[in-house]
């Protein structure tokens, strides 16, 4: 399988590479989500939020369940100690694998109410955790939990220190979605579905964040809304959106849009070099090779 | 007798819908505000009973006090427990998910009716899972262990807005079809047999092609059917019917707005008839000469 790529910047080419093949990791996924790469155990790591289940992956093998029931899980990331935390939308929490494989709940109140259903999450090198809180998981038809009722007057973006304090980062938004950080941690990029954009807010030595700017803001008439979201190690923006997945420079302009077929929800790179783009779908799960590496996970 | 509306609650955004009378207050949704009120006819204050109720448009309580939503949204009914959480219900017939729920009603049995049409407005999230090939009034029942199960009532509808059941629940009323998805719409009644299932489809009233048809539907104490229906566009406009349970109208009054969308009885005595409109209002009638169905009891309350 092929996918054709908007080149939309001179020089681009550089970035994507030539080679536009995808490799099916995984079919009969209904809603593919939470993509990321395990450099310890080399697999691949994936939710299915509509199946209700966590997924992993080694190279061509068949996949594996991690959990199932999983709360509709939906993003996911490694911490530095490898140990996998988990958005968990439907089930309203923010839940950490121990080294066990048992379960620990990290966040599930922000000063004293539920929080709304966390959507995608990202850490941070000193550990802190950051995860958006928009309100689908209480809504969406096929990926809610038990309780539906929205607590919080705001969609927030939180942080979660290694003291386990819930801390709002920002509550600029109406539904935040996808968030990473730059390379050098300076930088946090947060999109929205609903207003389809992305912001960015320079990020303080605590972890805290500045106000934030406009990054790019999508008007393209193509289906999809803002959702997945990382960088790369130079920098540039990846960010699933309509018709595709963006490639942003770290100015904001548009650099490609990768067209990857069926709906892609969010990406991960992965594979020993980084340089694979495992891309979940509305029904599969897809890799990609490129030229430039992701930021690394733990 | 003329019927003089008043209005008691102010615009809101989009229209309001479904509305029920708790014993001592309305219980209104502002639709697209994605909010459900509360008017106290004692203070006149309208103040929020529930934020984010995902677009719920009917409104259903039953004997127990049980509060269900028609989640048009998320294609679901919703249970308002009284600790302020909001639980599902069964949102699958047969392993696949119904359609957009849009009227409600709770039997004595606590079975919870709905009809369970499509909206002009797209459900929540992703388009993940096609609608049923039919728009069926559904009903919800608990099993032995207490689960929610789903059953489909009506196979022959395509677009029903709106229901009632009979004051000794052994006829179902449904208002069928959507003028502005060119569908043809009536009243219509079905006989409902001990095992829950109904018989044939009999047409109380037919609407002629480009009416609006009705889009709410209660009981009166004699077991009338109040319906709220029609718009100014064509026809003969926005209209409160009184219809005999054979279809004949009794009486027909100008609606307190165009688009009318849902009543309920209320007040003391249930002497009041409640309406809901596509101005987004919250109105009132007052000593008109009927009263509603006081439930549980066979007798106005």
């Amino acid at each position: 399988m092929q996918f054709e790529v908007d080149m939309l910047a001179p020089g681009v080419e550089r970035i994507i590479g030539a080679d536009h093949s995808l490799e099916v990791i995984a079919d009969s996924v209904t809603f593919g989500e939470g993509p990321v790469w395990d450099p310890r155990s080399k697999q691949f790591f994936y939710t299915d939020i509509c199946g209700d289940t966590i997924w992993k992956c080694k190279p061509g093998g068949q996949p594996e369940i991690v959990m199932q029931p999983s709360a509709h899980a939906n993003g996911m990331c490694f911490d530095r100690e490898g140990r996998l935390l988990v958005a968990g939308w439907g089930g309203r929490t923010v839940f950490r694998f121990a080294k066990d494989w048992s379960v620990v709940t990290l966040a599930s109140h922000y000063e004293g109410r539920k929080i709304n259903s966390p959507n995608d999450i990202v850490v941070r090198s000193d550990g802190q955790i950051y995860f958006t809180d928009p309100p689908g998981g209480m809504l969406n038809v096929g990926m809610v939990g038990d309780d539906l009722q929205k607590y919080l007057d705001i969609q927030g973006v939180f942080r979660l220190t290694t003291g386990g304090r819930l801390i709002l980062v920002t509550a600029d938004f109406v539904y935040p979605n996808g968030l990473c950080f730059s390379p050098d941690e300076k930088l946090l990029y947060v999109n929205c579905s609903r207003e389809r954009l992305i912001r960015v807010y320079p990020v303080n030595s605590d972890g805290s964040v500045g106000a934030g700017r406009l990054f790019y803001q999508y008007t393209h008439p193509d289906r999809g809304n803002p959702d997945g979201l990382k960088c790369d190690i130079e920098g540039n923006v990846y960010c699933t959106g309509p018709g595709g997945i963006w490639v942003h420079d770290p100015e904001g302009k548009v650099l490609a849009r990768l067209k990857v077929p069926g709906h892609p929800t969010n990406l991960g790179f992965g594979d020993d070099d980084w340089r694979s783009i495992y891309v979940t779908t509305v029904g599969n799960v897809v890799r990609a090779r490129t030229n430039i590496p992701g930021v690394a996970g733990w | 007798m003329t019927w003089n509306f008043e209005r008691v609650a102010v615009p809101y955004k989009g229209i309001t819908g479904g509305v029920a009378w708790d014993g001592k207050s309305v219980l209104f949704s502002a639709v697209q505000e994605e909010r459900v009120l509360k008017y106290d006819p004692q203070s006149g204050r309208a103040d929020n009973f529930r934020k984010y109720s995902g677009r719920t448009n009917g409104i259903a309580i039953g004997l127990d006090g049980a509060m269900y939503g028609a989640q048009e949204g998320g294609r679901r009914v919703i249970h308002f427990k009284p600790d302020g959480s909001t639980a599902p219900t069964c949102d699958l017939l047969d392993g696949h998910h119904h359609n957009q729920p849009s009227d409600i009603a709770v039997d004595g049995q606590g079975r919870v009716w709905f009809t369970d049409p499509h909206n002009a407005v797209a459900p929540y999230g992703p388009p993940v899972y096609p609608f049923l090939d039919h728009g069926p009034v559904l009903r919800l029942e608990r099993d032995r262990a207490g689960a929610w199960t789903l059953k489909c009532v009506t196979r022959d509808t395509r677009e029903p807005r709106a229901l009632v059941l009979s004051a000794d629940e052994t006829t179902l009323y449904v208002a069928e079809g959507n003028a502005e998805m060119d569908g043809r719409c009536d009243l219509r009644a079905y006989a409902v047999h001990a095992d829950g299932s109904v018989g044939a489809c009999t047409v109380l009233h037919a609407f002629a092609v480009g009416e609006r048809g009705i889009e709410g539907l209660c009981l009166d104490s004699a077991g009338n059917i109040v319906a709220c229906g029609g718009w100014k566009k064509s026809g003969a406009g926005p209209l409160v019917y009184v219809f005999a349970p054979t279809g004949s109208v009794l009486e027909a009054h100008p609606a307190p707005c165009d688009l009318p969308m849902r009543c309920a009885f209320g007040d003391a005595g249930l002497g009041s008839l409640y309406v809901t409109g596509g101005d987004a209002c919250l109105y009132r009638a007052q000593g008109f000469g009927r009263r509603g169905l006081q439930r549980g009891t066979g007798t106005p309350g």
